[in-house]
C-alpha cells in the first residue's frame, strides 16, 4: 500500500509544481486549469489510498511482504468473478444507442434508455444472488472494513524501501 | 457465478509445474459459454484480451489499406487516384483508426491477457465492466468508421480536428458526428480498462508480489493507465463542448460568439501528448520482457526503468504544447525545456535495455528481431524528435513530411514492431502453439525494408517543404522521386504483413506444441498451462525476486535481490 500511495502522491505533487510555474510564467488560463485538474485528481486518488493504508494502522497486506507464503492468506475472500454475463453487452450497446442518438437524433433514446436500464438492474440483481455468496464469505466480507490489528499482530514484515 | 475462495498457491510436496490433482482455487463452477455466447458475454479477462488484439488488429489492416490508397495516391505528381476530399477523409480516419482503434486498444488487451497472469490474479478486480469496455471500444470503431456510408463522407479534418474545420459550416453531415462519438466511446472504454488495470495491479497481486518485483511490463501498463485516467476524460470533455457547438449552438471554440479556437488545441494537445506515451509506453515493457525472457538474464536496473517509466510519465503532461509553437500563443522555453528533458529517462531506458542484453545468450528469434528493429526505429524517431521539440527548428519543420516521417518511426518502427514482438512473444501462451519462424522472419524482413524505404525519404521531402495533407503536388517541385521511392516501400510494408496473417491462421491449427514455457521464461505468465485454465493458475511458485519462475526452475542460478 505504501509505494502505491506515494507513487500517485509524488504524481499529484510534481503536476502541482508544475502546475504554479506554468501559472507564474505564462499566466496562461487552459494548461493552468488542466494541470490543476491533473493535481486535484491524483490528490484525490492517493489521498483516498492513504487513508485505506492509515486505516490499516500500515500492517502490509500479503501482497506488500516481500516473505508472505499462500498459507497465511488461505481463506481470505478475493472477489467476485463471475463467469459470463449478458447484461455488460446489453449495457454497452445502449450506451452505443446513446451515441447514435447525439448524432441522428433524439428518437434513439428510445432503444437506448431501456437497454441501459434493463441492463442496470439484471447487472445488480446478478451480483445479489444469495445463493451465489456463502455465509462465510459474506461474513468476511463485512469484516472487512475494520481489521483489528490485534489479528495479524505477528507480521514483522522489512519496511518498504 | 464464481466465488474465489483460496488464492492458489504451491501444494505441500508438489514441486512446482507438476500439476496439483485438487485445484486450489475453490470456485462455485458457473456455466461455461462456447462460440458466439462465450464471445459475447465471457467476462475472462483472456478472451476479452484477445477480442481486444483480434479487433485491434483489425483496426490496423482496415487503417493499412487506407494508406496504401494514399500512398496510390501521392506516387506521381498531378494524380488522380483519389479526389483530394477522398484523400482527407483517408488521411483523418487513417490516423484516427491506427490511434484510436489500433494501438491503443491492442496495448488495452495485452494489458487485459497478460498484466493479471503476470502479478499471480485470477482475473481483473471488474471483469463485467472489463466485458462493457469492450463494446464501447468495438462500437467506437463501427461508429466512427460507418461515416465513409454516408452521404458527405467520413471526417476530413486530420485526426487532431482543429477548430473551426470541425463547426456545422466546414464539416456539415454527420461524418464529423460520428468520428466526434466514435472517439468518445473509444475514450470511455479506455477509461474503464484504465481503472480496472489499476484496481487489479494493487489489489489482485499475490502473496509476496511486492510493487517492486512486479515485471516491467506492470509496471509500464500501470503507468499507462494513469496517463489514460487523466488524457483521456480531457479529451471527451473536449468533444462534447464541440458536440455542443455543433448541436447546441454553444461557442465554445467559435470566435464569433466569443470562443476561442486554441481552446480546443491547448485541451486537445493535453489529451494528445499523454496519449503518444499511452501509445508506447506499455510497448516499452513488452520489449524489457523479449529482451530479458531472450537474453536470458533480469532486467538490467530494474528499479531504474521504473524510475524512468515514472518521469516519462510524469513530464509528458506538462509538454502538451509543443505541438502548438507556431500558433505563437505558447511559452517557448517552458515546453522546450519539459520537451528536451523526455530524452533522458528515455535514455536511460535505452541504456537499460542494452544492459539487459549484455553478455547475455541472447535467442535471435522472430520475437527478438522485432524487438532489435524497434530499439532502432524508435531511437531514430525520438532523434527526430528532439529535433523538433526545438521552435526554431519546428517553425522550419512544422506541418511538413518531416514530422510524418517523424511520427511513423515512433507508432509504426517503434509500436507497431513492439505489436508483432508481443503476437510472436505471447502467441504460444495465447494458442499452446508456435509460430512458424521462418515465416517470422521474412515478414520482419520486408517490413524492415518497407517501412524504412516508405519513411526515411519522407524527411528529405520534408526539409524540401513538402507539407503534410496535400492530395496533389506539382511535378517541379523535386518531390517525385523520394515520392515513388515511398510509394513502393508502403507496397513492401502492406505484403510484409501477410506472412504474419498466414502464420497466425496456420499456426493456430498446427503449430507445434508449445507447452507452458517455450522460452524459458521468468515471469509468472508462463508458469500456468497455455492457454491458461479459467482463474488462471493451478499453482504458484514462491514470489521471492522479479523472477519467481526463474528462481523456481534455476535454483542454482537466484536472481539477487536488492540490487
Ligand atoms: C503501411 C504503413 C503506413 C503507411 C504507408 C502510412 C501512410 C500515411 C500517409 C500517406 C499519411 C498522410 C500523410 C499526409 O498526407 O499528411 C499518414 C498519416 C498518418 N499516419 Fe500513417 N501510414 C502507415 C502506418 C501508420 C501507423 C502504424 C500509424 C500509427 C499507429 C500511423 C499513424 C498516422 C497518423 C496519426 C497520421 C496523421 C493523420 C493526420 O494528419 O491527421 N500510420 N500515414
Ligand atoms: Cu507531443
Amino acid at each position: 500500500m505504501k509505494i502505491e500511495w506515494r507513487t500517485i502522491l509524488g504524481a499529484s505533487l510534481f503536476l502541482g509544481i508544475i502546475c504554479a510555474i506554468y501559472w507564474f510564467w505564462s499566466t496562461e488560463d487552459t494548461g493552468t486549469a488542466l494541470l490543476l485538474f491533473g493535481f486535484a485528481a491524483y490528490l484525490m486518488l492517493g489521498g483516498y489510498l492513504l487513508l485505506q493504508w492509515k486505516r490499516r494502522h500500515g500492517i502490509p497486506r500479503s501482497e506488500d511482504k516481500e516473505d508472505a507464503t499462500y498459507a497465511e492468506t488461505a481463506g481470505e475472500h478475493l472477489g467476485f468473478f463471475p463467469a459470463a454475463s449478458i447484461w455488460p453487452a446489453g449495457m454497452g450497446l445502449g450506451g452505443i444507442f446513446v451515441g447514435v442518438a447525439m448524432i441522428f437524433g433524439n428518437w434513439y433514446w428510445v432503444i437506448a434508455l431501456p437497454l441501459i436500464l434493463g441492463s442496470v438492474i439484471g447487472w445488480s440483481v446478478e451480483s445479489e444472488a444469495p445463493e451465489d455468496v456463502p455465509d462465510e464469505v459474506e461474513a468476511a466480507r463485512r469484516q472487512d472494513t475494520n481489521i483489528d490489528p490485534a489479528d495479524i499482530a505477528d507480521t514483522d514484515a522489512p519496511a518498504h524501501p | 457465478m464464481t466465488i474465489i475462495q483460496d488464492r492458489p498457491g504451491p501444494q505441500p510436496g508438489a514441486p512446482h509445474g507438476t500439476l496439483v490433482e485438487e485445484p486450489l482455487t475453490e470456485f462455485v463452477p458457473g456455466p461455461r459459454p462456447r462460440g458466439w455466447v462465450k464471445f459475447i458475454t465471457s467476462t475472462d479477462h483472456k478472451q476479452i484480451g484477445l477480442n481486444y488484439m483480434v479487433t485491434a488488429f483489425i483496426g490496423f489492416l482496415t487503417a493499412g489499406l487506407m494508406a496504401e490508397g494514399m500512398r496510390t495516391q501521392l506516387i506521381a505528381p498531378n494524380n488522380h487516384f483519389v479526389t483530394p476530399d477522398i484523400y482527407d477523409q483517408l488521411l483523418t480516419m487513417h490516423g484516427t483508426i491506427m490511434l484510436f482503434v489500433f494501438l491503443g486498444p491492442f496495448a488495452f488487451g495485452l494489458a487485459n491477457y497478460i498484466v493479471p497472469l503476470q502479478i499471480g490474479a485470477p482475473d481483473m478486480a471488474f471483469p463485467r465492466f472489463n466485458n462493457l469496455s469492450y463494446w464501447l471500444y468495438l462500437g467506437g470503431f463501427i461508429v466512427m468508421t460507418g461515416g465513409f456510408l454516408t452521404n458527405n463522407g467520413a471526417a476530413n479534418f486530420g485526426w487532431f480536428g482543429y477548430a473551426p474545420l470541425t463547426n456545422a459550416i466546414h464539416a456539415p453531415g454527420p461524418g464529423a458526428d460520428m468520428w466526434l462519438i466514435g472517439i468518445a466511446l473509444t475514450g470511455f472504454s479506455g477509461i474503464f480498462t484504465a481503472v480496472n488495470t489499476i484496481t487489479t495491479v494493487f489489489c489482485l497481486r499475490a502473496p509476496g508480489m511486492v510493487m517492486f518485483r512486479m515485471p516491467i511490463f506492470v509496471w509500464n501498463q500501470l503507468v499507462t493507465m494513469f496517463l489514460v485516467l487523466l488524457a483521456f476524460p480531457v479529451l471527451t470533455s473536449a468533444l462534447g463542448l464541440l458536440w455542443a457547438d455543433r448541436h447546441l449552438n454553444t461557442h465554445f471554440y467559435e470566435p464569433g460568439g466569443g470562443g476561442q479556437p486554441i481552446l480546443w488545441q491547448h485541451l486537445f494537445w493535453f489529451f494528445g501528448h499523454p496519449e503518444v506515451y499511452i501509445l508506447a509506453l506499455p510497448y516499452f515493457g513488452v520489449v524489457t520482457e523479449v529482451i530479458a525472457t531472450m537474453s536470458k538474464k533480469p532486467v538490467f536496473g530494474y528499479k531504474g526503468m521504473i524510475g524512468a517509466t515514472l518521469s516519462i510519465g510524469g513530464l509528458s503532461m506538462g509538454v502538451w504544447a509543443h505541438h502548438m509553437y507556431t500558433t505563437g500563443a505558447v511559452l517557448l522555453p517552458f515546453f522546450a525545456a519539459l520537451s528536451l528533458l523526455i530524452a533522458v529517462p528515455t535514455g536511460i531506458k535505452f541504456f537499460n535495455w542494452i544492459g539487459t542484453m549484455w553478455r547475455g545468450t541472447i535467442t535471435l528469434n522472430t520475437a527478438m528481431l522485432f524487438t532489435v528493429g524497434f530499439l532502432a526505429m524508435f531511437l531514430f524517431g525520438g532523434i527526430t524528435g528532439v529535433v523538433l521539440a526545438q521552435p526554431p527548428l519546428d517553425f522550419q519543420l512544422h506541418n511538413t513530411y518531416f514530422v510524418v516521417a517523424h511520427f511513423h518511426y515512433v507508432m509504426f518502427g517503434g509500436s507497431v514492431f513492439a505489436v508483432f514482438a508481443s503476437i510472436y512473444y505471447w502467441f504460444p501462451k495465447y494458442t499452446g502453439r508456435m509460430l512458424d519462424e521462418r515465416l517470422g522472419k521474412l515478414s520482419f524482413a520486408l517490413l524492415f525494408i518497407g517501412f524504412n524505404l516508405t519513411f526515411f525519404p519522407q524527411h528529405d521531402l520534408g526539409l524540401r517543404g513538402m507539407s503534410r495533407r496535400i492530395a496533389v503536388y506539382d511535378s517541379n517541385l523535386g518531390y517525385n522521386f523520394l515520392n515513388a521511392l515511398s510509394t513502393t516501400g508502403a507496397y513492401i510494408t502492406g505484403i510484409g504483413v501477410i506472412p504474419t496473417l498466414i502464420n497466425i491462421f496456420k499456426s493456430m491449427r498446427t503449430g507445434a506444441i508449445a507447452g507452458d514455457n517455450p522460452w524459458d521464461g521468468q515471469t509468472l505468465e508462463w508458469a500456468t498451462s497455455s492457454p491458461p485454465p479459467d482463474h488462471n493458475f493451478e499453482s504458484l511458485p514462491p514470489i521471492r525476486s522479479e523472477r519467481p519462475l526463474w528462481d523456481a526452475n534455476h535454483p542454482d542460478e537466484l536472481t539477487r535481490v536488492g540490487h
